[in-house]
């Protein structure tokens, strides 16, 4: 046999197809991991990014001015289409423009195209014509951009003080009125400084053009903000960029979780995993050590072990199912006719809330602690244990002062996997209190400070209710992309804590088996 | 009795009581966070039993109308899901669970299609051929896929993929038909490689470096794919499947929750079966070699067998989760509780029905216990594959240790 044929003939003899299936197998997986992670790092990110806006002439004669979001090609033909965020709904009636390549007869970004962010009706797009500001006065051209910048920036250190005087002033005045206190006058003079800045804000207006160069007249007390991407340097943009992740990540949501940030969302979020976490550890770690270690080893010990471990596989819905049957209606409803029966037919705790949600993630993530613990105590050895009780100690202090000191990484890793779980969990949300809008965050002032009967927000229902139950979806697209990409950071680094944990443990462990 | 030190006896008596009450503490705390795990169970007979015996105001709901078809029906669909319409006076109630039912077998049956060949490929790789420095990097990387939540893979899939693949069906049925003789045609090309380029580019990281490869699959896949739909599909393949086959075509439809589902599930099918693979007694591997087996015949006809078990529990765990999975479903199927073997058209699974519809039935009545019904079929579903596959893995690693003590 020749060497050329046997070099040839090597793969399929030697290993055969089915390794390079195996291998493609591994490709193939990772190929969609490392898609998805692009896909939801790229379009996450991407949405904060200033894009430029095109001022696109049409073959028709038309102009349209907006932000480039795809293109596809044409269903049933040949040729492309390219659709455009416009923006300046109330005028058209739609934010998208979608057009075809082949109608574009020239697209130029001009310098002066400003992308007002508003209030109400979303992003508006054009030049800016005219200023009038809160006395009347009118400015035009390049002169009406620099004066409305320093506008806005009075507005928004205006609407800071308006915010400090309402939650650090008005607000505790209020209450301490509700509670009978005496505090009439300041709130007065509370109040009037309140109309002050109020006044202080309204007037003001900007005019501006429309790529098709209609007028369009916006309060200046409804813009948000106002920028020129085509007139900003690249560091300009990374500034903006950075501005704007900072807005999606402490801000509230507007315009029906379409537009704004997800600050309550992360709150309620990382709220309800830590309720979780004090509720899960203690009882985990204490069924863990009974399994373990008071236990008789018998029979019994082993079918429980074995049912604890398969509770690990029950869909999370039949755990929220659990959790709305006997938490909500049937321990929420009892504490209703007991203690709030003032408050009835409205609920207090008989409804989803965030204490009902706690409980039944931590139900959820019970078997994950369990099983984790009891992994970390069975690798402990038995010598540790018997040296123990051989310098006479009793078992009490066996278990606190030598075994779970050992145990520790493996309860962390346990409580940390379990808590990886709960946050992305959300189907058993819905039915025991996740909210599409909370309008309280479930901590404030008020006395008991924290509220567990609140319902509260939470980063993966947010972006199912974002992605299909929003009014306007394609809007919603990117801040849906961005809160996802959160979740997953999130959970990533909590795995990935926990993979390092028990990396760090494996070895140790490693050591003292040796010695 | 001093105070500030008691004599040596009391604090004995001191410590031993402590320990015996912590004892009794940690029993009774143990005993009671595992009767209330194990409470869900109960909870849902109880809460189901009403259903079928009248007490008092709740409707009693026989259990023929929950898989029997209708009587007289007006159409060719004899089982329908209609709770809301149809839970009323005098009217007879349609609340077959068949279509639910069989719209979680459908939508698992998908994803354990696409998870479980890619799983246990990916597996027999990584337990044989792969550097074993890649394989403690892909291990973890897999178990990072595995925690990605539902709900973003179900947002990517019904709101990304879904449109997309709606668009390229044609694409996407290139890609399918090119994946395997692809890699094939990468196998004979690397096989003709010279030695050095062969050492550079290993088999034990073809995981990595055939990623390019496919991406250029991909791009070829693209090009051809008007070629195919021009010569055996008349120009316009979705034409072609609605006109030619009486398909309908779904946007959000079971392929897609396939596919989704697969993802998600393959990385637990993967740690389980590459534990099962790699478990096997090295002696048993080496000996086959030595006699002059190839490694894949090794696996094909040794480690294979050896593991069987494992492979089978692997794939029991992936069921078992592909059943109770939520949020994809919710999410890429479009919810129309349909009984069709088209792939391409939508379904209704039974967690995600009890998800939709549970907040808005009120307590007590027949369409809640009617749902915690759906409930308990899928607790008990779940519980008995795991169970069974947990058996198995235990009678497994029995046999492993005979094996190899033996050997």
């Amino acid at each position: 046999m020749s060497l050329e044929s046997d070099s040839r003939m090597r793969v399929f003899r030697g290993e055969g197809p089915g390794a390079w299936l195996a291998a493609g197998s591994v490709a193939f997986s990772l190929l969609a991991l490392l898609a998805l992670l692009a896909l939801l790092a790229i379009r996450g990110l991407g949405h904060f990014w200033p894009a430029d806006v095109a001022l696109v002439m049409l073959e028709d004669g038309r102009q349209l001015a907006g932000e480039r979001v795809q293109e596809v090609p044409l269903p049933k033909e040949t040729g492309r289409e390219r659709l455009y965020r416009t923006g300046n709904r109330d005028l058209d009636g739609t934010r998208w423009d979608w057009v075809a390549v082949s109608a574009i007869a020239a697209v130029s970004k001009p310098r002066d195209m400003v992308v007002l962010e508003r209030r109400r009706w979303g992003e508006a797009i054009g030049r800016l014509t005219a200023l009038e500001s809160e006395t009347g006065e009118r400015v035009e051209g390049e002169a009406a951009w620099a004066a409305l910048e320093a506008r806005l920036a009075e507005l928004t250190s205006l609407r800071q003080a308006l915010d400090t005087l309402r939650d650090e002033v008005i607000l505790p005045r209020v209450r301490a009125l509700e509670a009978g206190g005496d505090v009439g006058r300041e709130l007065a003079i509370a109040n009037a400084r309140l109309r002050e800045l109020q006044a202080a804000m309204e007037g003001g207006q900007l005019t501006l053009t429309t790529a098709d160069g209609e007028r369009l007249t916006v309060p200046l007390e409804q813009v948000v903000r106002a920028r020129r991407p085509n007139a900003m340097s690249p560091l300009d943009k990374i500034i903006a960029w950075g501005e704007g992740v900072w807005r999606f990540l402490s801000e509230g949501p507007r315009a029906a979780n379409t537009a704004g940030g997800v600050w309550p969302a992360i709150f309620g979020t990382v709220l309800m995993v830590m309720l979780m976490s004090i509720l899960v550890t203690p009882f985990g770690v204490l069924a863990a050590i009974y399994l373990n270690e008071v236990a008789h080893q018998g029979r019994l010990t082993r079918l429980v072990r074995i049912a604890v471990r398969n509770l690990a596989g029950v869909p999370s819905i039949v755990y929220g199912v659990f959790g709305l049957g006997v938490f909500v209606y049937g321990i929420g409803g009892t504490l209703d006719e007991w203690f709030f029966d003032a408050a009835l037919p409205s609920p207090t705790f008989g409804t989803g809330g965030l204490l009902w949600a706690s409980l039944t993630l931590a139900l959820l993530t019970l078997p994950v602690v369990i099983v984790a613990t009891e992994e970390g105590l069975a690798r402990i050895p038995d010598q540790q244990r018997e040296g123990a009780l051989a310098l006479g100690a009793t078992r009490l202090e066996m278990l606190t002062r030598v075994v779970l000191p050992m145990a520790t990484p493996a309860m962390l890793t346990g409580v940390i996997l379990a808590v990886a779980r709960a946050a992305g969990e959300v189907a058993p949300l819905m039915l025991v209190g996740v909210a599409k809008l909370a309008p309280q965050v479930p901590v404030d002032g008020d006395f008991p400070f924290l509220h567990l009967d609140r319902k509260f927000m939470h980063l993966g229902y947010h972006v199912f209710d974002a992605a299909l139950h929003g009014g306007d979806v394609q809007a919603a697209m990117p801040l849906v992309y961005a809160t996802a990409l959160l979740l997953v950071l999130v959970i990533l680094v909590l795995n990935l804590t926990a993979i390092f944990l028990r990396h760090h443990l494996s070895t140790r462990h490693g050591v003292l088996g040796r010695r | 009795m001093t105070d500030t030190s008691p004599p040596l006896f009391v604090r004995r008596r001191l410590r031993q009581g402590r320990d015996r009450l912590a004892t009794v503490l940690v029993t009774a705390g143990g005993i009671g966070v595992i009767l209330a795990l194990l409470a869900i169970g109960v909870f849902l007979v109880v809460e189901v039993v009403p259903l079928f015996w009248a007490t008092g105001a709740t409707q009693v709901v026989s259990p023929e109308t929950l898989w029997s078809p209708l009587a007289g029906g007006d159409d060719s669909v004899g089982h329908r899901w209609d709770p809301t319409a149809s839970l009323v006076e005098g009217e007879s109630p349609r609340v077959s669970l068949v279509p639910l039912a069989w719209g979680t077998l459908e939508a698992a049956a998908w994803a354990l299609l696409i998870a479980v060949p890619l799983a246990l490929g990916a597996a027999s790789h990584s337990a044989l051929f792969m550097s074993s420095r890649l394989r403690s990097h892909l291990k973890p990387t897999l178990e990072l896929m595995e925690a990605l939540p539902g709900v973003v893979i179900g947002f990517v899939a019904g709101l990304v993929l879904a449109p997309w693949v709606e668009r390229h069906l044609a694409d996407v049925l290139a890609m399918l038909l090119l994946l395997v003789p692809g890699l094939l045609l990468a196998g004979s090309l690397w096989s003709c490689l010279p030695p050095r380029l062969q050492q550079v580019m290993p088999l034990g990281w073809a995981g990595l470096w055939l990623l390019p490869w496919l991406l250029l699959m991909v791009v070829v896949a693209q090009a051809l794919s008007p070629w195919l739909e021009a010569w055996a599909f008349d120009g316009d393949l979705r034409h072609w499947l609605e006109a030619r086959l009486g398909l309908d075509i779904a946007v959000r439809n079971a392929m897609i929750v396939g596919m989704a589902m697969g993802f998600a599930v393959m990385p637990s099918v993967y740690a389980l079966a590459e534990d099962a693979l790699s478990g096997v007694p090295r002696s048993l591997a080496e000996g086959a070699q030595a006699l002059g087996a190839t490694r894949w015949q090794t696996l094909w006809r040794v480690v294979l067998p050896a593991a069987s078990p494992g492979i089978f529990s692997a794939v029991m765990i992936g069921a078992g989760r592909a059943v109770g999975e939520t949020m994809i479903v919710l999410m890429a199927s479009g919810n129309a509780a349909l009984m069709t073997w088209n792939p391409l058209d939508g379904l209704r699974s039974l967690a995600a029905t009890i998800a939709i519809e549970l907040p808005e039935a009120g307590p007590g009545g027949p369409h809640y216990r009617l749902l915690l019904l759906a409930a308990l079929l899928l607790f008990v579903f779940t519980f008995l594959v795991n169970t069974l596959a947990e058996l198995v893995r235990t009678r497994l690693r029995r046999r492993y240790r005979r094996l190899g003590g033996g050997a």
